[in-house]
């Protein structure tokens, strides 16, 4: 045995003055009485000084010696040497991804996780470290080496639930990385298994695995998007995708709602580990959230299922879905806008086709407007104003020059050489093909895109984007050739007006569980990131593009601006002060700028069914501590407590005998 | 604040009236000996024989019959009561200490006699005599009497009532109510003392004393008591067993006080110095019987 601090032996010297004043006593307290006659009588039956006296006194005098010679050896802190040698360090990795949501075992797995943990950490000894390690979404060490229990227990209990995927092999690499090369180091995984490649972690050593959980049934939405039609303004197309993990038949009922209102209901009947998935075309012009629901999901008897849960108690499986989070998904539907359009009269197939477009509120005139107003858009034909006004303008066969072009002679039979297919403006859309008789020569000042281009290099159909002016040009003659006779003519026209109205995003990706998003943003804008639960972080500033996620939570993520609440201000404006001159002023968050829909989105996730190879793998019961689990100055200090209790009783007894 | 203030003589006077009623017979009654001589009460006759006084012979007795007979008269004697106060250290012990009730109740007995003109002594004793009041009557005598109760102090070694009542007895006087007011803490016990006053014809009555604090000490734990009778001290352990055992002790010799008392038919008053000396009069008078 060793001493860590062994001048604190100097603390004997203590039992001197204590025998000193036991030999001497203490001047005893005077009571005057009138007569000793009764004292006499008690106190003569009772022999004083009897040799039981004597020897109490004694053995109460070397228990306060006892007493103090065991606080001084406590302040020493004795330790064996074996302690240090056979130290310990165990990381342990916590699976809190979202299969530990699942409830096949009480409350959950995450819990019956922690549970475990929990006794791993009581199981500690002295001088044992340990680590935790949380293994969903992304590998994060909650908890460093300690060997302190309560911050363990603390930082373990901390340990949120998460929707994200299992990180679980990185998590382990982590955890290796934090043994380094300790002898007596293992990483400790408490997991589900439900992941690939759980099975080759019991041939690794270092790691020691125990799962959690049964083999439960789950049925679960394992995708989920909407898009808007590329040919329809307002069709949409959804895509879903069921999955039934469990070895029985399920049935179940797919509902599919837009902003509440139901959309589709899809009876389901699915075979053990089928995937189903269907693409489902709907109209709407209005977008929202379109939720996709799991309901009266039922899974065909099969006798009685018994299973082994994480405490070795074997209990039927009570719910026949076990995992709630697949059970919903949600996506984003762009909204589409109605565009009010100003038409200069002259082609019949040009006003046509903008009138069938559902989202077009047109209005026909003899000759361009003097006056223009904001958010319209002007289609001139033919006639063009000098200068083109701000705002949206396409403009077809344009008769004059503007202050965007020049024009030029007339081109006969342009032949198409050169077509800009990246562009969304010429979508599903093939020009050299057409019979284009006649077009005009612009020559379009600096700042134009060509967007298709004749073999003389003059541009047939060209785009002018300015800070609050866009311009389309088309310079082909539309009341000669087979252009308007051609499918590609509606589809240019729609591409066109999606391009005005800016709808560069067809498809609002719904996110799996995860994952992150970039989203570019304004240097002075202050944006807060709220998830679905209503928890809220603030996003860097000073940046262009902001990283955001990874989304660990299934639902609707928002980010807004944070916008400073005025009201203080203006009360102390109109006489009323506010209240404290250092008060911070209350935020709030505006309208969100842009929304992400997250789901759970994975096959792996929602297969709860623990390898059958690991349902039992690694001992179940907690790390053995031996008897020495606390310091040998904790038992000392114990002892020294139980003298003193012992003592105490002495002295009661000299008192109440 | 002096011991016999003015207001402890008001208390007197009251005292002295409401005992006329009361100790009359009873306590200090009043007693006629059984000696014949010049009294006014009419006894009986006797046959005349020479030398005797003719101022005494009936001679209505000898006119009707012949008969030479002499009258005899009970001769009235005055009483003497004897207060044996206790000045031992003991009963300096107290707050207030037990011998100022001592002195006040001596005072106000002694007052009473005196008012009944009777005759008083007071004897102060401890480990012996330690000081005398000479027999004396008349309420005149009253003042003086007060002040050698205010001058007597607690003193002595150990209280020694047999060798006290032993040198009291052996004086040349007539026997009477003897009043020993005591806390009777006496080491060799009080017994022999009281046992002589009997034995002597004195009539004795205990009129004892004692503090509260003597009946339910508080003491607990390592002390030294201190004996302020005899200066010794003795260390001690006191438990919640001991107590007990000195509650024990302490009541039964308070018991077995009056147990002697109640033996030998002796009036006896025990008290603690929590009450006041005109109340324990008027407790004694109660006990007597006069009043409810």
């Amino acid at each position: 045995m060793s001493l860590a601090f062994p001048l604190a032996l100097l603390w004997a010297g203590l039992t001197v003055p204590i025998v000193i004043f036991y030999i001497l006593k203490i001047r005893l307290r005077r009571v005057p009485v009138s007569t000793t006659i009764f004292w006499q009588q008690i106190f003569d039956e009772k022999r004083p000084r009897s040799l039981w006296q004597i020897l109490r006194h004694l053995l109460s005098l070397l228990m306060q010696i006892a007493w103090l010679l065991l606080l001084v050896f406590a302040l020493t802190e004795p330790f064996f040497t074996w302690e240090i040698l056979q130290a310990r360090r165990v990381i342990l990795v916590v699976d809190n991804s979202a299969s530990m949501r699942a409830i096949d075992v009480s409350p959950t797995r995450l819990e019956a996780a922690k549970k475990i943990g929990q006794q791993l950490i009581a199981g500690l000894r002295f001088r044992d470290e340990m680590a935790i390690v949380a293994a969903g979404v992304q590998p994060q060490v909650v908890c460093g080496l300690t060997g302190h229990e309560r911050t363990l227990q603390t930082a373990l209990a901390g340990i949120d639930p998460t929707d994200g995927p299992t990180r679980v092999t990185a998590a382990i690499d982590l955890g290796k990385r934090l043994l380094t090369d300790a002898k007596h180091g293992r990483v400790v995984v408490l997991s589900d298994a439900c992941f690939p490649g759980s099975d080759k972690l019991t041939e690794d050593k270092l790691v020691e695995l125990r799962t959690i959980g049964t083999r439960a049934a789950n049925v679960g939405i394992t995708n989920f998007q909407v898009r808007r039609s590329l040919l329809d303004p307002i069709g949409y197309e959804i895509l879903t995708e069921v999955t039934n993990a469990s070895d029985r038949p399920a049935e179940c009922r797919l509902d599919i709602d837009l902003n509440d209102a139901p959309v589709d209901v899809i009876p389901l009947s699915l075979t053990p580990g089928q995937t189903w998935s269907k693409a489902i075309e709907k109209t709407s012009a209005s977008g929202g959230r379109l939720i996709a629901k799991l309901s009266q999901i039922a899974l065909a008897a099969a006798g009685e299922e018994e299973s082994k849960t994480a405490d070795g108690k074997r209990s039927t499986a009570a719910a026949p879905d076990a995992l709630a989070a697949d059970n919903i998904a949600i996506a984003l539907l762009p909204k589409r806008t109605e565009q009010r359009i100003v038409l200069t009269e002259g082609n019949l197939f040009l006003r046509k086709v903008l009138e069938v477009n559902p989202l077009v509120k047109l209005e026909v005139v003899t000759k361009p407007p003097e006056q223009y107003e904001a958010g319209v858009l002007y289609v001139f034909h033919k006639q063009v104003p000098q200068a083109m006004p701000l705002g949206n303008s396409l403009v077809v066969d344009p008769a004059g020059g503007t202050d965007l072009w020049k024009l030029g002679e007339i081109l006969e039979n342009p032949i198409v050489t050169k077509q800009d297919s990246d562009s969304p403006l010429l979508r599903h859309v093939r020009l050299d093909n057409v019979l284009l008789p006649e077009a005009k020569q612009l020559t379009p000042t600096d700042g134009a895109t060509s967007l298709v281009t004749s073999l003389s290099g003059d541009p047939l159909y060209f785009s002018v984007e300015r800070p609050g002016q866009k311009v389309l040009v088309l310079t082909v003659n539309l009341d000669q050739g087979d252009l308007t006779f051609r499918t590609a003519f509606p589809i240019m026209t729609t591409n066109a007006l999606a391009w005005f109205a800016g709808q560069a995003g067809e498809l609002r990706e719904s996110l799996a569980a995860g994952a992150v998003s970039e989203i570019p943003i304004s240097a002075s804008d202050t944006l807060v990131c709220r998830s679905p639960a209503g928890k809220t972080h603030p996003l860097p500033t000073g940046q262009a593009k902001v990283a955001i996620g990874p989304f660990d939570e299934c639902g609707l993520w928002q980010v807004s601006k944070e916008v400073t609440d005025a009201t203080p201000q203006r009360k102390a404006q109109n006489g009323t002060p506010p209240r404290g001159a250092g008060a911070s002023v209350p935020t709030t968050l505006d309208e969100p700028i842009i929304e992400f829909a997250c789901n759970l989105a994975s096959k792996t996730e929602s297969d709860l069914r623990i390898p059958a190879a690991l349902q039992s793998a690694g001992p179940q019961t907690a790390m053995v501590a031996g008897w020495l689990v606390r310091p040998i100055w904790f038992y000392l200090v114990a002892a020294a407590w139980l003298l003193a209790a012992m003592e105490w009783v002495l002295y009661q007894r000299r008192w109440i005998s | 604040m002096a011991l016999f203030d003015s207001d402890f003589l008001k208390k007197l006077e009251y005292l002295s009236i409401v005992s006329r009623r009361v100790f009359r017979g009873s306590l200090l009654a009043q007693r006629r000996t059984l000696q014949f001589g010049s009294g006014i009460e009419f006894a009986d006759h006797r046959e005349y024989t020479a030398g005797d006084d003719l101022r005494y012979l009936d001679w209505n007795v000898y006119a009707r019959h012949g008969d030479l007979l002499l009258k005899r008269f009970q001769e009235e004697e005055d009483l003497h009561v004897y207060f044996l106060l206790d000045c031992s250290r003991s009963m300096g012990f107290g707050n207030p200490p037990k011998f100022d009730l001592a002195r006040q109740v001596t005072a106000a007995l002694a007052y009473i006699a005196l008012a009944d003109l009777d005759r008083i002594a007071v004897i102060a004793f401890a480990d012996r005599v330690l000081a005398d009041f000479q027999l004396t009557r008349g309420k005149a005598r009253i003042l003086p009497l007060l002040n050698f109760l205010e001058n007597l102090e607690p003193q002595g070694v150990d209280t020694n009532l047999t060798a006290s009542i032993q040198q009291f007895v052996r004086r040349r006087q007539r026997t009477g109510l003897s009043i020993v007011v005591s806390d009777l803490f006496d080491p060799a016990g009080y017994q022999r003392g009281l046992d002589q006053l009997r034995h002597r014809r004195y009539e004795p009555h205990m009129i004892q004393l004692h503090d509260p604090q003597e009946a339910r000490p508080a003491v607990l734990g390592d002390v030294e008591l201190y004996d302020i009778e005899n200066d010794a001290s003795r260390k001690v352990t006191v438990t919640e067993k001991s107590l007990r055992a000195y509650r024990r002790l302490f009541d039964d010799y308070q018991q077995s006080v009056a147990t002697y008392c109640r033996t030998y038919s002796l009036g006896c008053t025990q008290a603690t110095t929590e009450i006041a000396f005109d109340e324990l009069i008027l407790r004694m008078m109660r006990t007597a019987g006069a009043v409810t």
